[in-house]
């Protein structure tokens, strides 16, 4: 089936690895033959800041950015920050979300008031039925490191039979780019997410 | 270890790269020798990329430099020296370097010369979002604005042949994304080229003096002239024509830079691709007027699609009033776009729906909204910084008066927001003691006036204003946060490391020695590690009260640096907690200190450290009026 169009972002706090998981998937779109563009947020934004990545694979794309309500896939690696791009997501979007929130620092010192994850799940229930909470935090502490996150929701992404690009693409992709010390907890991290995303869109069925 | 394959010399395979990286790519295959440049966001990728192509083309010369005018220059030198060079760097940093440039405009190029200017429309990390294209009209020297990271590289590749033959500088004006988004490249062929370098005696050429310089202003002229013809040409304008019509019209589209992929991602959406015309640029100055003249012959609405300013929309207007088509074309732009601001994708869906009267609907907002607080960038868990402005704050109060905290440009800056609020002007690097220097003669009899800035800012444009306080006698006080790196665009070494940007090691330049070869007497120096909060609160309380140009020295390693440099040593870092019996939910260390791995639990209205992300660096033991921050024994 030929691709025309793949729009995904990823959202998420300056320092979960939003933009190696990015990297991850160019890499990996490219293996798998495809035209690629990503638009990535660095410099300030990253000190603890909201960031929103891009990624945009297909024969019919040319520039990096993408227009709200037009993406196929949001993954968002800290649950209110799916909120803070919904309009990115369309009744037809797949939004994958690990369900741990985390609280502005500053949100204390303005005087105002965070959501839960009960708010953030029904608000987002407006905008698409396709929302999925992984407990990827969770898990990636059980694995002995927060910081493979980002791989673990890789892995639900696949899992969930949403991301057109391949197994080996990704797992060749995660070779190159992750340093050889890090490698075998992520590629655990990786399998448990299949093994999520696997279970989480068989529910649904 | 096998080589990247950014610096394989593989012509046809195909890679992902950044758009800086892409455009390091097209430098290294250009042949050039020089590469200068300052770190600013989102130009910074640039020259560390080459950087690491030097370790494989030890050919390649690059620095960064102290500023971006000496960044422009010494890339100029060699241009001067027949060697191609290039200097990069961000919009703002052009402020900077345009006294060399608009004179090296004159004299041109000799090795091919290429002057790179990343601009960030919407300030996503800078202070204003001026748009440099107009540096080229101000200059007269051609703009090329790519793309694509693919046209990156090839139009990079292309602009230092094109200043050879021209003689002229180039100006490469990109914007954020580009710089900040990848894509796949086909490399070419990387060029060896055999020429004799050496700097060339014409000092007709390079003494700018008036005599002189009424006979270049002249050749520059001609030169541009000659370019001027060039660009209907160009071989990265092209201009495609189409006489279908929509709704009645026939219609034409002018862009370049990412504005133009995405026109065309959304012509594509509308599936009317192939029934407009399109003038897409590679070239934005001088323009392709004949190119200019036939599209605006062929259709009834224009549509010059560009961030910022009306650029190419006021030369549009300028050739049709010439070519006396004001009457048979309507030429839009600013009426339609907005004049600030990066455009969002479905700005193109909406603002082609608008002007042609297509279907399309806005994606529906639903009724209740969840509001989510902003999370702003913060400085980090164990930054420094931090510790620097809470201790200001305690003499702040201990003192009942406000500080003029005039500030610069760097991570501090981030100390602005709550809680913190420890500064009060921010406008371009150096400026703190600039600004000082003058708000000192108002100001200094009611508060204290201090010009706060970080290690690099202070090299790169701080220092003439030390002397200049030191000379005049202005009673400010100079506080260098020394984090031993330019940590907001990455870490780059500066001066003070005396680390080279190839991790060689170079000559440091102390910065207490500095300050005293600026003029600055020695018992007028302070020299205290940030993260020891209690004598930096009372050796700075010390500076404040004394009289004259005062230098206050606050140093630490970035944290981010440093607990890079611990992981790596396998160095453990001390567990700090908070006694739950002894906290009594003060919330002190949280609303003031305001460490992002100080979690305040609402529940039990205790404060709790988050290990995850603590560095372990125990200034908020000292913050702590009850004593219920500790540091873990036995680790």
């Amino acid at each position: 089936m030929e691709i025309r169009n793949f729009n995904l972002l990823i959202v998420g706090v300056g320092g979960q690895g939003v933009i190696s998981a990015i990297q991850i998937l160019t890499k990996a779109a490219l293996f798998d033959n495809y035209k690629v563009r990503t638009a990535e947020t660095h410099g300030m934004a990253q000190r603890g800041g909201s960031v929103a990545s891009f990624l945009r694979f297909g024969s019919g794309i040319e520039g990096p950015l993408i227009a709200k309500g037009n993406c196929q896939v949001v993954l968002a690696f800290e649950a209110s920050e799916a909120v803070r791009y919904f309009n990115y997501a369309d009744s037809n979007t797949f939004i994958f979300i690990n369900n741990k929130i985390i609280v502005p620092p500053t949100v204390h010192s303005m005087d105002m008031e965070y959501p839960n994850i009960e708010n953030i799940q029904k608000f987002l229930h407006q905008i698409s039925s396709n929302i999925f909470l992984v407990n990827g935090h969770e898990e990636a502490l059980k694995l002995g490191n927060p910081r493979t996150l980002n791989v673990l929701m890789l892995g639900v992404l696949l899992g969930s039979g949403k991301l057109p690009i391949s197994r080996e693409a990704i797992e060749k992709s995660m070779m190159v780019l992750i340093p050889k010390k890090y490698q075998k907890i992520n590629e655990i991290a990786f399998k448990k997410g299949i093994e999520k995303g696997k279970f989480i869109i068989s529910e649904i069925k | 270890m096998s080589i990247p394959q950014f610096v394989e010399n593989a012509p046809g395979l195909r890679i992902i790269l950044l758009g800086n990286e892409a455009i390091a790519r097209g430098i290294l295959e250009a042949g050039v020798v020089i590469g200068a440049g300052y770190p600013g966001t989102p130009s910074s990728e640039i020259l560390s990329t080459l950087a690491e192509m030097q370790k494989y083309y030890p050919n390649l010369k690059v620095e960064w430099s102290i500023n971006e005018k000496v960044a422009f220059e010494v890339a100029y030198g060699g241009s001067m020296s027949n060697a191609r060079s290039f200097a990069s760097m961000k919009h703002v940093g052009l402020n900077v370097a345009s006294d060399a440039f608009m004179t090296a405009a004159y004299a041109g190029a000799r090795g091919g010369m290429v002057l790179i200017s990343a601009d960030d429309p919407s300030c996503y990390s800078s202070q204003n979002e001026q748009d440099n294209r107009y540096f080229g009209l101000h200059a007269l020297v051609p703009i090329f604005e790519p793309s694509t990271p693919q046209e990156a590289k090839d139009l990079i590749k292309y602009a230092f042949d094109f200043s050879e033959d021209f003689q002229t500088l180039v100006l490469f004006r990109t914007t954020t994304r580009l710089n900040h988004g990848r894509g796949d490249v086909v490399l070419g062929e990387i060029k060896k080229i055999d020429r004799e370098y050496g700097f060339d005696w014409d000092r007709s050429r390079w003494v700018c003096l008036p005599s002189h310089s009424r006979v270049l202003r002249f050749k520059l002229l001609e030169r541009l002239q000659e370019i001027s013809d060039f660009a209907n040409e160009f071989p990265y304008n092209s201009l495609k024509i189409s006489d279908e019509k929509i709704n009645g019209k026939r219609y034409g589209f002018v862009a370049a830079g990412i504005p133009y992929a995405q026109l065309i991602d959304a012509l594509n959406f509308f599936n009317i691709r192939e029934k407009v015309s399109i003038l897409k640029l590679g070239m934005v100055f001088p323009p392709p007027k004949r190119l200019i003249k036939e599209l605006l012959k062929e259709v009834d609405r224009v549509l010059v699609v560009e961030e910022l300013e009306p650029f190419i929309e006021n030369i549009l207007k300028q050739i049709a009033y010439e070519e006396g088509l004001a009457k048979e074309v309507e030429i839009h732009g600013k009426d339609f776009l907005p004049q600030n601001g990066e455009f969002p994708a479905e700005l193109y869906l909406e603002t082609l729906a608008g002007l042609m009267d297509l279907e399309y609907a806005s994606v529906a907002v639903p009724n209740d909204l969840l509001i989510i607080p902003p999370r702003l960038p913060i400085l980090c868990p164990g930054c420094s910084h931090r510790s620097s402005f809470y201790a200001i704050k305690q003499i702040e109060k201990k003192m009942k008066t406000k500080f003029v905290n005039s500030s610069d440009i760097g991570c501090y800056t981030l100390a602005v927001y709550k809680p913190l609020e420890g500064l009060d002007t921010e406008i371009c690097m150096g400026a703190s003691i600039g600004l000082a220097n003058g708000i000192s003669k108002i100001q200094s009899e009611k508060n204290p006036v201090l010009a706060i800035l970080g290690d690099s800012t202070f090299f790169h444009s701080g220092i003439p204003a030390l002397i200049n306080a030191v000379h005049n006698q202005n009673d400010i006080l100079v506080m260098i946060l020394d984090n031993r790196a330019t940590s907001m665009t990455g870490f780059q070494d500066n001066p003070g490391t005396g680390i080279k940007i190839t991790k060689e090691i170079g000559t440091r330049v102390i910065i207490e020695d500095l300050v005293q070869g600026c003029g600055v007497k020695k018992e007028n120096l302070w020299v205290v590690d940030s993260n020891n909060l209690p004598e930096m609160i009372e050796k700075l309380e010390d500076a404040v009260n004394a009289k004259g140009v005062r230098v206050f020295i606050s140093r630490h390693k970035c944290s981010l640096l440093e607990i890079n440099e611990f992981r790596l040593k396998q160095i453990k870092t001390p567990i700090i907690k908070i006694d739950p019996e002894k906290c009594k939910g003060c919330l002190l260390c949280v609303d003031k200190f305001g460490c992002p791995s100080i979690i305040f639990k609402e529940r039990e209205k205790k404060a709790h450290i988050d290990q995850e992300s603590c560095r372990g660096c125990g200034v908020c033991i000292d913050v702590c009026i009850h004593d219920a921050i500790y540091k873990e024994e036995g680790e």
